[in-house]
């Protein structure tokens, strides 16, 4: 009986939903895009063109970062957690946080965005070489910052110690876990431009282009929030 | 499709056959990334180490039969106790649930052929294995985690507890996380991209919902665990002060990050049984859930809200009272969504026409223990009883009820409704229906008089009780109600043994099932489907007309997607085809870089600093290797 019940439920909810579910797979006369089988980087931009939704390499990154961004809300929560627990921030002995140097570099990280942006498009759009020497580009100047940034960490290091107090504790583990992100996007930058000089471009790699391009937006927005706490004591 | 009839269609499926065809013998496992082979590798895996948690339940409660026993040293039971949180918490339910269950399950309930990353669902096995083995190292080796399975500080820390124990604790669940974390991410983009077109989201079934809402509460929980033991790990093995309050660090800090993890955790156990529950309900009453829309709704608000209960943990540790009564509220909150969901199940099984099946008896044995485990749970919701009951048996008693009654029941009554598919016999009824009776029972007997010794006085965690205190026949009446309840769970683990090779053979759909997983053969192919299923509504085995189109477009070859491993994407909400995925035959390397993860977290633990820096190297290597590697069409 229940089963004559759902049956009638179904057709009474009109024959065209179920027509449209039914042109689902294949529908005649349209050959559904195959982006395994997007080896070049004309068909790879026809395929990329051709998509409604995010690839789910985008959406698989994009979830990845979505548990960083909680990882770095969790040390900022932790930062402020002892600075609002604490009678002095910093500790008497420890000088306030220096403003200028960090805030020009995290301006330069930022403005990688725009390459790496300007290199996923080009992916998209099947240019291969552009697409590299954007990522290049972005890449020159994220070591750059990077050099500079651990110069200044290993200079503060020996200045207060991350065994000093909570304070330096939670100060070197946010500023070095932020930077571990940069040289792991760094590597990441390095093996697509492998990719694209190696062995062209394809649908997989457009995905992979475009994937690392959201790493640094978000890495780097979450630079701007770094900087805010590590300098917060100096505001 | 199993009535693969007439010789057209039987050409389609044997072209999927030869292009899905698994490598043979153990080298076919090691490289698998077929989602039923990791999901089985997942289940026996989870089982066994619920096997060795339920030995160390039953140490505990023989240590407990009398008083002043002397059968574990104290330093054992602090060890046992801790592995045991551990082992059914880290390795148990979590893997059993997304790891087996999810793996297997939901990408035939969306009409899908395998997960949306294959080698990443492979390799979260692997860590989940290697890290399993990391934990157990600890115990055998004498130095187990002994500090409970939240591991509070300062116990836990370098002054109080300066052997290796901790260390085992901090750095495995640091290597569990990787698992975890990259599995929900997994499901999360096979839900919402893998669906057959036309399962729109409305249409997908509540299974489904559940396990997104757990795989999404996994990916925002487990970081704030992550952050906790890096902090601890830091302190104890390089001098950090953020758990010292002699340098401004702060206990607390410990208390609220685990927390921050662990409630939301509660509901990441708890949310995988109501999805199990809304996928065995309607086969057995005959008829659709009620009010699927707030059921889902309701799935998806239970993990929301758990992110913001959890101080509800730490009543008894002087915060604000301004802070501990917004907490209770909005614990008291969670009743609302719990209370749709159980009243939506309870409402479907009385106006169906229920068959009490062996599924269905786990289903309802569930709903009374989450009710009475819920009741108790708005008991300690109440501030001033919560400082009473704080760290006492009381406490044991809910949570047992809640994560035993309540979690487990469905996944063991999983084990029975899917049996099945999985393996294409059948299971012995009779008896199945002891088997759930006899756990009934002893779940009864183990932690109900728990509540009475909790509210007699007695504190969790202590080793043994003097005789004169008066709990000494109440303790008698659990230890032989944990007998009763391991000779349930030892006959689970027979009948399904002894069915495997005896059972009588299973059809394709024998319970007349309502989704997708029951459309194709007992047990499924590799490639699930030989045409992607049409999908019109959320119960699609029981739309007649959609299952025979199925069969006329096998027979045209429409839809049955055979150039490689191919699947379709489809778009996130409405699930139009959006392309058909070639995915990732089968590789070696997820195994590699399992071990290779392995290696780095025994190299951290023994304080070897820069080999394991290179071992991360030597993984970078692998991983470049892995993308050089692109899954293609044929």
């Amino acid at each position: 009986m229940s089963e004559r019940r759902s049956r009638h439920e179904v057709s009474a909810r009109g024959a065209h939903v179920a027509m449209s579910a039914r042109a689902g797979v294949a529908p005649p006369g349209v050959a559904p895009l195959r982006g395994g089988l997007a080896m070049s980087a004309g068909a790879a931009a026809r395929v990329a063109r051709g998509r409604k939704a995010q690839p789910n390499g985008w959406w698989g990154m994009a979830l990845f970062l979505c548990a960083e961004t909680t990882l770095f809300g969790g040390l900022i929560a932790t930062y402020f957690y002892l600075d609002f627990g604490a009678s002095r921030w910093p500790p008497s002995g420890t000088g306030r946080p220096s403003v200028i140097a960090p805030a020009i570099l995290t301006a330069i990280l930022l403005a990688t965005s725009v390459p790496m942006a300007l290199a996923a498009r080009c992916a998209a759009a099947g240019a291969r070489l552009a697409c590299a020497a954007s990522i290049a580009l972005a890449m020159a100047l994220q070591c750059g910052y990077i050099s500079y940034q651990l110069h200044l960490f290993v200079d503060e290091v020996h200045r207060f110690p991350p065994q000093d107090s909570a304070y330096s504790s939670i100060y070197f583990t946010l500023l070095g876990l932020h930077h571990a992100h940069v040289i792991l996007g760094i590597l990441l930058d390095i093996g697509v431009v492998g990719w694209l000089l190696l062995s062209g471009l394809s649908n997989y790699r457009v995905t992979g282009v475009r994937a690392v391009a959201l790493y640094w937006h978000v890495v780097n927005a979450i630079a701007v929030a770094v900087l805010f706490t590590q300098i917060s004591p100096s505001l | 499709m199993a009535t693969v009839v007439t010789p057209r269609a039987h050409e389609h499926a044997e072209r999927l056959e030869r292009v899905w065809k698994a490598r043979p013998g153990l080298l076919g496992w090691l490289t698998t990334t077929d989602h039923k082979r990791i999901g089985l590798l997942y289940f026996f895996t989870s089982l066994t180490f619920f096997g060795a948690g339920g030995v160390e339940a039953l140490l505990l409660r023989t240590q407990l039969l009398g008083p002043n026993q002397r059968l574990l040293t104290p330093e054992a039971y602090d060890q046992i106790f801790t592995m045991h949180g551990i082992t059914m918490i880290f390795l148990f339910v979590i893997p059993m649930t997304t790891g087996a269950f999810g793996n297997y399950l939901i990408p035939l309930m969306i009409g899908a052929r395998d997960m949306a990353f294959p080698r990443l669902n492979a390799i979260s096995y692997w860590i989940y294995l290697g890290s399993g083995l990391f934990l157990y190292a600890g115990l055998a080796g004498g130095h187990g985690p002994n500090a409970g399975w939240f591991d509070y500080v300062p116990l836990a820390s370098k002054a109080y507890n300066p052997a290796i124990n901790i260390d085992f604790y901090g750095y495995g669940l640091i290597f569990n996380g990787v698992s975890s974390t990259a599995g929900a991410i997994n499901i999360i983009v096979t839900i919402l991209k893998l669906r057959a077109p036309g399962m729109s989201l409305n249409r997908m079934p509540l299974f489904c919902f559940a396990f997104l809402a757990v795989a999404f509460s996994l990916l925002f929980a487990l970081p704030s665990l992550s952050l906790a033991t890096l902090f601890l790990e830091l302190d104890r093995q390089l001098g950090f002060h953020f758990y010292d309050t002699t340098h401004g660090g702060s206990p607390l800090l410990w208390q609220n990050l685990f927390w921050i993890f662990g409630h939301p955790e509660v509901y990441i156990i708890i949310l995988p049984a109501f999805g199990i529950a809304t996928s065995i309900i309607p086969t057995f009453v005959h008829r659709r859930m009620v009010m699927f829309p707030l059921v889902a709704l309701a799935e998806l608000l239970v993990a929301f809200l758990g992110f913001g209960v959890w101080v509800h943990h730490m009543f008894a540790v002087g915060l604000a009272t301004v802070t501990t009564v917004y907490f209770a509220a909005v614990s008291l909150i969670i009743v609302i969504p719990s209370a749709i969901q159980l009243f939506a199940w309870i409402t479907t099984i009385l106006a169906g026409t229920p068959d009490y099946k062996t599924p269905l008896l786990w289903i309802v044995g569930f709903i009374v223990f989450f009710l009475i485990g819920g009741l108790s749970g708005i008991t300690v919701a109440a501030i001033p009883f919560d400082q009473q009951v704080n760290a006492s048996y009381y406490i044991v008693a809910h949570f047992h009820f809640v994560i035993f009654g309540a979690a487990v029941f469905p996944i063991l009554g999983g084990m029975y409704y899917w049996f099945p598919k999985v393996t294409g016999r059948m299971y012995h009824e009779a008896a199945g229906k002891l088997s759930f009776w006899l756990v009934f029972l002893g779940t009864w007997v183990t932690f109900f008089p728990m509540h009475i010794v909790g509210l007699e006085g007695m504190p969790r965690r202590i080793f043994t009780y003097p005789s004169y205190v008066g709990w000494t026949a109440l303790n008698m009446l659990e230890s032989v109600g944990s007998y009763l309840l391991g000779a349930g769970l030892l006959l689970v683990v027979v009948n399904l043994a002894v069915s495997l090779r005896r059972g009588a053979p299973a059809s394709e759909n024998p319970w007349n099932g309502e989704t997708l997983e029951w459309a194709t053969s007992s047990p499924p192919p590799p490639y699930n489907y030989a045409v992607i299923p049409t999908v019109s509504s959320a119960y699609p085995m029981w739309d007649r007309e959609d299952r025979e189109h199925d069969v006329a477009r096998l027979e045209r070859g429409e839809g049955v997607l055979a150039r490689g491993h191919e699947t379709p994407a489809s778009t996130v909400q409405d699930a139009e085809l959006d392309e058909v995925l070639a995915m990732p035959p089968h590789s070696l390397l997820p195994l590699l870089l399992g071990i290779v993860l392995a290696l780095m977290f025994i190299m951290l633990l023994v304080h070897h600093y820069l080999i394991a820096l290179g071992i991360v190297g030597v993984g970078a290597l692998g991983l470049a290797a892995w993308h050089g590697k692109e899954p293609r069409g044929e």
